[in-house]
């Protein structure tokens, strides 16, 4: 009986972002990979680049949306990332206790989370801040390149390069993570619920502090 | 329909009405600041455009000869040596030709 229980973690407008988001970022990683290590002929390379442009307007278009539809929410997802506490240093120095688990199965205190662990928090301020750098300068890259100084075009074009690669490398274990808490995964990718037990052993600061029941 | 799906949900009261102005005060000035500088970019390099053509236009104003053709000295080269404009020896002598000098550059 208790095991049916569930919360709702992400609503539909969250999903519906992060499905958007998936849907231009993977694209923008993997054409931006190709287009700094330019493996393939000139056509080749020019086509990547209309689909890194297309992605980017989708991704751009999602984040802006988000922001104005859902902006309630973009003020709740920073009050949460920016909440640093102690906590955050001890599941730092163990890490999550993930590579005990992974390397000597090994069961380490971790502990007690909100609803995004620590590594998650550091991962969304890197998106956070991260992504609305890459979405501003690309669209200068792209569109207003020649309405600014030449070094300035040069300096836009770094920053966007070194956040470009630093997002792409989180992707990796973003994914591998995500997928790894199965639950997790299935509550943003298909119906937003987390079952309750679960909730309270991976976030029990977020269930204990910021759930309550529905009438 | 949902709500009977799930009994538990977050508490639309996380973000208290200061933190939700505090917070949303700071994305706005975080997101305005670099959006001013840009402009502010681009219409100084403006600027400097516009001061070259300011420049350019007062120099011209200020010239005593504007125009090639109302110039003594080249009034005097067709008179004594060159003949007639686009002449056949004009031609020779004045006119270039187009050489790719890029590849010495590399």
């Amino acid at each position: 009986m208790h095991s049916e229980t569930m919360i709702l973690k992400h609503p539909l407008s969250v999903r519906i972002f992060h499905y958007l988001l998936i849907a231009s970022f993977l694209p923008l990683a993997v054409t931006g990979l190709a287009l700094y290590f330019k493996p393939f002929a000139e056509a080749d390379m020019n086509l990547l680049m209309q689909i890194h442009i297309v992605a980017g307007i989708i991704l751009s278009l999602d984040a802006v949306a988000f922001f104005l539809i859902g902006f309630e929410r973009v003020i709740l997802f920073i009050k949460r990332m920016f909440a640093i506490s102690i906590n955050d240093v001890k599941w730092f120095s163990v890490l999550g206790g993930y590579p005990q688990k992974f390397l000597f199965k090994k069961k380490v205190p971790v502990p007690p989370m909100g609803k995004y662990n620590s590594g998650q928090k550091l991962f969304g301020i890197c998106v956070l801040i991260g992504g609305a750098i890459l979405i501003g300068t690309g669209w200068i890259l792209w569109a207003f390149p020649h309405n600014l100084p030449r070094a300035a075009v040069a300096f836009f074009g770094n920053l966007h390069t070194f956040f470009g690669l630093l997002l792409t490398l989180f992707l990796p274990v973003h994914l591998f993570l995500g997928i790894y808490m199965f639950d997790d995964f299935k509550a943003m990718i298909m119906n937003g619920k987390i079952p309750y037990p679960e909730a309270k052993t991976m976030a029990p600061l977020w269930v204990e502090r910021e759930i309550m029941p529905l009438k | 329909m949902e709500n009977k799906e799930y009994q538990y949900a977050e508490s639309p009261f996380n973000v208290s009405r200061r933190q939700f102005i505090t917070i949303g005060g700071i994305v706005v000035a975080l997101l305005a600041i670099p959006i001013v500088w840009v402009k502010y970019l681009a219409t100084s390099r403006n600027d400097y455009i516009l001061a070259r053509t300011k420049g350019l236009y007062r120099d011209d104003e200020k010239a005593k000869i504007r125009v090639s053709h109302a110039n003594p000295a080249v009034a005097q080269y067709y008179k004594d040596f060159g003949g007639k404009p686009l002449g056949g020896l004009s031609e020779e002598l004045l006119h270039t030709k187009y050489i790719n000098r890029t590849k010495g550059l590399s």
